[in-house]
């Protein structure tokens, strides 16, 4: 093996990924990693603990991690932000009566020191429904604008259809990768 | 690779040739021979439904698709065919008429089974909402529910305040499931609900018992329950007999966990994996039959 093959290898080590997804239950990370990962949705039931999946997009490996979101599990959320690339905020935008509980929890998340270097990438899922809020309005009830330590970007999405999916991953990585792996 | 080979030259060639030599010598085919050498169960019906799916004649490839009504003229039929004597084979008639039922009756329960996932929650619907409160009312007898939207729910495991984003893609099975399992084993449910609340070892009932829709769900659609409800149902499964099934994959659960003492529910999904895969095994055997037995029974 030449030094070049080996160079090669450790630069494809290095051109791997860890996503987090987290949310409010019910918010659609299941369905979002399914549907990305090419699966059957139609018959998923509420996350207990978490999911993982390993798959490859546009070069990169990328490690998703999808935990559940419901309240008595949220305390386990910070067993999972070690070393996380990306934090993938996912949104139900037809639940308008915990929206303010939806800012809250990403706002805490935002603190926390272990997720500082993260790109955040907002899934404003379920664009599908009727009574679906607007990104923009999704954008306002979680105060957006306000955030300045991370790079951050919100996607309007629907995860039944995998409308934007592709849009939504595709410029988190862009975003980490133009981080950490063209820094050298 | 070699065994690849030697399954394609068995299924199109020897097993016909071998078929028809002891056709010749015995006098009988080989579903009658199926018929009268095994036990019924899933032994008899599995390999009869091998024999009629193989075979050359449409007559007997049909019969898999029969209606329920029709099985006995097509019974005859295949006597016809086949040309065997009711006078010489008495059982015959009967017993291929049992392993049809059940052959084509796993098909029409994978049907109801789906119709009902695919119905969805619907708060707007005063039968979905009476068995949600009925629900409640089997597990917590003492308890009143404060209000329709209401934290009490966390307390039989479900997510929030209100159950009806929880049941998704199992749709009502999963909350019939859970009203059958306390309603038939009212016992047994508070029983496995004291566990699912144990402050250490504890995990979401409600949630967790979707999951196991889910997984039952899953094994029914594989074909996989097939040698199960061959044993247990000596005609057509219905309904009911899948509710059943999923009360056995409850109260096991439920077993299996507080023995494995896992360190939190965290690890739900690989426990699930684990006894997924013994369920699984269970499965492998012909003499297979989850049933769910109490300690009342034993």
């Amino acid at each position: 093996m030449g030094l070049l093959t080996i160079l090669k290898k450790m630069k494809q080590k290095e051109r791997e990924m860890r996503l987090l997804m987290l949310g409010l239950d019910n918010a659609g990370k299941t369905t979002i990693l399914k549907k990305f990962n090419g699966e059957d949705v139609s018959t998923i039931s509420p996350t207990l603990g978490f999911n993982i999946k390993t798959l490859e997009h546009k070069g990169f490996k990328l490690n998703i991690w999808d935990v559940g979101g419901q309240k008595s599990l949220r305390s386990y959320w910070r067993n999972y932000f070690e070393s996380t690339d990306g934090l993938v905020w996912v949104v139900d935008s037809a639940d308008r009566l915990r929206l303010e509980d939806c800012r809250k929890e990403l706002s805490a998340l935002l603190l926390e020191e272990r997720l500082a270097g993260a790109t955040l990438l907002v899934f404003a899922n379920k664009q599908d429904l009727p009574g679906a809020l607007s990104k923009e309005a999704i954008r306002e009830a979680l105060v957006l604008d306000e955030i300045k330590s991370h790079h951050w970007c919100i996607i309007g999405c629907s995860a039944v259809s995998g409308e934007n999916l592709l849009a939504g991953v595709d410029w988190l990585l862009d975003d980490i990768a133009a981080r950490i792996f063209t820094a050298d | 690779m070699l065994g690849y080979i030697w399954q394609y030259v068995y299924t199109s060639f020897l097993r016909y040739w071998l078929k028809w030599l002891i056709r010749h010598a015995t006098g009988t085919c080989e579903l009658q021979r199926i018929c009268s050498g095994y036990k019924p169960g899933a032994t008899r019906t599995t390999k009869a439904e091998y024999s009629l799916q193989s075979s050359k004649n449409k007559v007997l490839r049909e019969a898999l698709e029969t209606r329920k009504d029709n099985l006995e003229q097509c019974v005859d039929q295949i006597m016809r065919e086949k040309d065997i004597k009711p006078q010489k084979n008495p059982q015959f008639k009967e017993n291929l008429h049992i392993c049809l039922l059940q052959i084509t009756g796993y098909s029409s329960l994978f049907i109801s089974v789906e119709d009902m996932r695919k119905e969805v929650f619907n708060s707007e619907n005063p039968e979905h909402e009476a068995m949600l409160l009925k629900l409640w009312d089997l597990l917590m007898p003492t308890v009143t529910l404060e209000s329709r939207i209401t934290k009490q729910w966390g307390d039989i495991g479900f997510q929030g305040d209100d159950p009806k984003t929880d049941f998704r893609g199992m749709g009502m099975l999963g909350l019939i499931n859970l009203v059958f399992f306390s309603e038939n084993y009212t016992k047994e449910a508070r029983q496995v609900l004291s566990h699912a609340n144990h402050p250490k070892l504890g995990y979401s009932y409600a949630i967790v018992g979707i999951n196991l829709t889910e997984m039952a769900y899953s094994l029914m659609k594989s074909g996989a329950l097939k040698p199960h409800f061959y044993n247990t149902v000596l005609g057509t499964p219905e309904l009911r007999h899948f509710h059943q099934l999923y009360c056995y994959l409850a109260y096991e659960f439920d077993k299996f966990w507080v023995e494995e003492e896992p360190e939190s529910i965290m690890h739900f999904n690989q426990y699930r994996e684990k006894f997924h895969n013994i369920v699984k095994t269970h499965l492998q055997d012909p003499a297979v039959s989850l049933v769910l037995k109490t300690n009342m029974d034993k």
